[in-house]
């Protein structure tokens, strides 16, 4: 009898005495500061900045530097480059006509960046590409027709040597495996 | 004092020679329809936004914030998008139930307004009777539960119907007992009365008046929260148990009347802890507030505004903390703790009161410093958790 | 002409509302309509009360009867399954004797209710009724007050016996 008494009153001071500590600690939590991030629009810095730099986002390709090889449209698995390049009779260069991504398709493998010879095509670390259309979805690079380039021993051209460089830096630090920098993978 | 702005408005001439008892109907009606529509539903809105955003920052993460600056008008918004829903009345249930429990639970929660005293002359009619008329309204809300459990012809609904119904009916005991704890010191019902015999200072207050209205005081909170169907009492719609309750065939505009009654029924139950324990609007008597009515009413409906809320986001905070308890869990801390304690209340205030007809002083003033030091200590804990997590802390509500 | 008051509009209004929904209490066929008729004869006879003056009374007659006797009976009827299936009509007499019945004692009740020696009090202003009620509860009428708690003590008591022996019965 006794015991069901102390068993009665140590109910009622385990309830008061829980529920005060249990409301300390959810208004410690109301003070501080929420872990919530609110992307994308209120964010300190753009998502697309803090990505690292090999990641493969939504292909892009520097016309400037693409020699119309046609190794990144042979590469891809999935065919969804199309290429368009012919030798103009006329001039007798090579010309771009037509250099269409389908990134609805492009499961970002990163198998056409590789086999690049300048590194034109290349990943960027762009990822929104949602869109109401299924006409965005087809990037197409060529406006109108363009030459392809022609490598140079030394590239001195002021506009192209800058894409060139960085291109040539994509190749070495990504696509090639083994990697000028020594690293593998 | 309506009346008397009535009868300066019939004297005057400005009503057209109206028959006296009809301009009584029309004032009382709009000043009904004024409470109810300017304060009352927006009171109900604003509170659900409110306790989104307590609700998260305990959660640490930030509410809604997105609809309106600070998202203030997500209330709207979401009434909005409520009463456009279709309403869908099952097949099988009681169409005419089905359409009446709304407004049962609608009408029991807003006939309790009448008589909430929001300053010295705020209040639509100073019942004789005041606490017991609002405690006897809000037990419509429990029929209007059960028709709305009833009439679905759902299992869910009806368990969750039966068992509010069985919730609110057990908890109004220890509430009624602990009210009129409060009762036998004041010797009034009137809720203008109780609030004039309690002071602006804390040591004035009812809730320090004796260690019994001190207790009392839990036991009511604790009584009205169930009555209230709040966490941790809040079984019958438990959104994870009985899908949602007694609401479960509920869309639209009826979905949005039961919520809206649940979120405002807060609001009365803070009103009446606050009319009974926490000194309602009682403001000091600074000597420019005594000239001038307007201000003083200001200054009084403000601060029994601010309290109630107070109590509200109290209330939130206990919901964000607490699990809900099991049916028999509730049933035995009802039965088996909460109202032999408020016996024990009611007999010990009776003793105290008759001991002290005009209180006991040094009792009060030690009771206020205990409840003072309570609060110091429960901000020495908050320190100490916040010590403990390390974490970083703002005190801006905002995102 | 007096002055128009509202005093009969709404004491119509709430006569109305009572003796409509008492007929909707009796001649329904669908229990719980009943049961929700009779919540509405209980809010009108307390606004009758009201209109007597009998403000305690009023509020007590929602508290108690709306707030705790009508929830009960929706609890039986609730739980209790296939209620609907049960059909309400006694057949015992059939109708001619019933309507004679009827018939004679509305007659005895209306002639009681006309020629009864009514004490007629002049409608004054309402009073607070409650301290009268209380002090007339602890003074002159405590022996009727403490019987009728014992009464309700033993309703209680009762009512624990009998579903305790019950579940005894079932068990063993």
């Amino acid at each position: 009898m006794v015991g069901g008494f102390n068993a009665y009153f140590s109910n009622i001071f385990e309830v008061a005495s829980t529920v005060f500590e249990g409301m300390a600690v959810t208004f410690s939590h109301f003070v501080r500061k929420p872990t919530t991030i609110q992307y994308p629009d209120r964010m300190a810095i753009r998502v697309q900045d803090t990505l690292p730099y090999r990641y493969r986002g939504i292909l892009e390709v520097d016309l400037e530097i693409c020699t119309g090889c046609l190794a990144c449209e042979r590469a891809c698995p999935i065919d969804c480059i199309v290429i368009d390049a012919k030798k103009d009779k006329s001039t007798k260069k090579m010309m771009l006509n037509r250099f269409d991504i389908d990134i609805a398709k492009c499961m970002y493998c990163g198998l056409c960046s590789e086999p690049c010879p300048t590194g034109s095509i290349h990943h960027t670390p762009e990822f929104e590409g949602a869109d109401f259309s299924l006409e965005s979805m087809m990037r197409r690079f060529v406006k109108q027709p363009v030459a392809a380039y022609k490598p140079k021993k030394v590239e001195d051209d002021p506009e192209v040597a800058p894409i060139l460089e960085r291109g040539m830096r994509y190749l070495d630090e990504f696509a090639d495996p083994a990697g000028k920098t020594g690293t593998d993978s | 004092m309506l009346q008397q702005f009535l009868d300066s408005l019939i004297a005057d001439g400005t009503l057209g020679g109206m028959p006296r008892d009809v301009a009584y109907l029309i004032g009382m009606l709009g000043a009904g329809a004024l409470v109810v529509f300017g304060f009352v539903l927006n009171i109900s809105g604003v509170t659900t936004f409110v306790e989104r955003r307590v609700w998260a920052r305990i959660q640490s993460r930030i509410g809604p914030n997105r609809v309106g600056p600070q998202g203030i008008l997500q209330w709207l918004a979401d009434g909005i998008k409520l009463l456009m829903k279709e309403e869908a009345i099952p097949f099988a249930a009681d169409s005419a139930l089905f359409k009446l429990a709304p407004f049962v639970v609608t009408v029991g929660f807003i006939t309790a307004f009448v008589a909430v005293p929001f300053s010295s002359a705020l209040v639509i009619a100073d019942l004789n009777l005041g606490i017991l008329y609002i405690t006897s309204m809000t037990s419509l809300v429990v029929v209007g539960i059960m028709i709305a459990g009833w009439a679905s012809n759902n299992k869910w609904s009806l368990i969750g119907g039966i068992r509010a119904a069985a919730q609110i009916v057990s908890y109004e005991i220890p509430a009624a007992l602990s009210i009129f704890t409060v009762i036998l010191i004041t010797g009034t019902l009137s809720m203008q009365g109780i609030i004039q015999q309690q002071g602006w200072g804390p040591w004035d207050w009812f809730i320090f008046h004796s260690p019994f209205t001190f207790v009392g005081f839990f036991i009511t909170f604790v009584s009205l929260l169930a009555e209230g169907n709040r966490t941790p009492f809040d079984l019958p719609e438990a959104e994870s148990e009985l899908v949602a309750g007694f609401v479960t065939e509920y869309s639209g505009a009826r979905y949005l009347f039961f919520f809206l009654v649940e979120w405002g029924n807060l609001y009365v139950i803070s009103a009446i802890l606050v009319t009974l324990f926490l000194g309602g609007w009682q403001v000091p008597m600074i000597p420019g507030l005594a000239e001038s009515p307007f201000w003083l009413n200001l200054t009084q409906a403000v601060t029994f505004i601010v309290k109630s809320y107070a109590g509200v986001i109290t209330m939130m905070w206990i919901r964000a903390t607490l699990p809900r308890v099991r049916v028999d869990q509730l049933m035995s801390t009802c039965w088996k703790y909460l109202l032999p304690i408020a016996f024990v209340n009611f007999m010990g205030t009776a003793l105290w009161v008759l001991i002290w007809p005009e209180g006991f002083r040094f009792a009060e003033l030690a009771l206020t410093l205990l409840g003072f030091s309570m609060v110091v200590y429960f901000f020495y804990r908050v320190v100490f958790h916040l010590r403990r997590s390390g974490a970083e802390l703002t005190f801006s509500p905002l995102s | 002409m007096t002055e128009f008051s509202m005093f009969p509009v709404v004491f119509y209004l709430m006569a109305a509302i009572t003796v409509g929904s008492a007929f909707g209490v009796a001649f329904t066929n669908n229990i719980f309509y009943s049961a929700i008729a009779l919540m509405f004869t209980l809010l009108g006879a307390a606004g009758l009360y009201v209109m007597l003056a009998a403000d305690f009374v009023a509020v007590v007659q929602v508290f108690v009867y709306v707030g705790g006797i009508l929830v009960l009976t929706l609890f039986a009827i609730n739980l209790t399954s296939r209620i609907g299936d049960v059909s309400v009509s006694n057949r015992s007499l059939g109708r001619f004797p019933s309507f004679l019945v009827l018939g004679l004692i509305g007659y005895s009740m209306v002639r009681a209710i006309r020629t009864a020696a009514w004490n007629v009090v002049e409608v004054g202003d309402p009073v607070p009724t409650i301290e009268a009620i209380g002090d007339a509860f602890l003074t002159q009428y405590i022996l009727p007050f403490e019987l009728a708690s014992l009464v309700l003590l033993a309703a209680l008591v009762g009512a624990v016996v009998l579903s305790r022996k019950e579940l005894k019965e079932v068990r063993g």
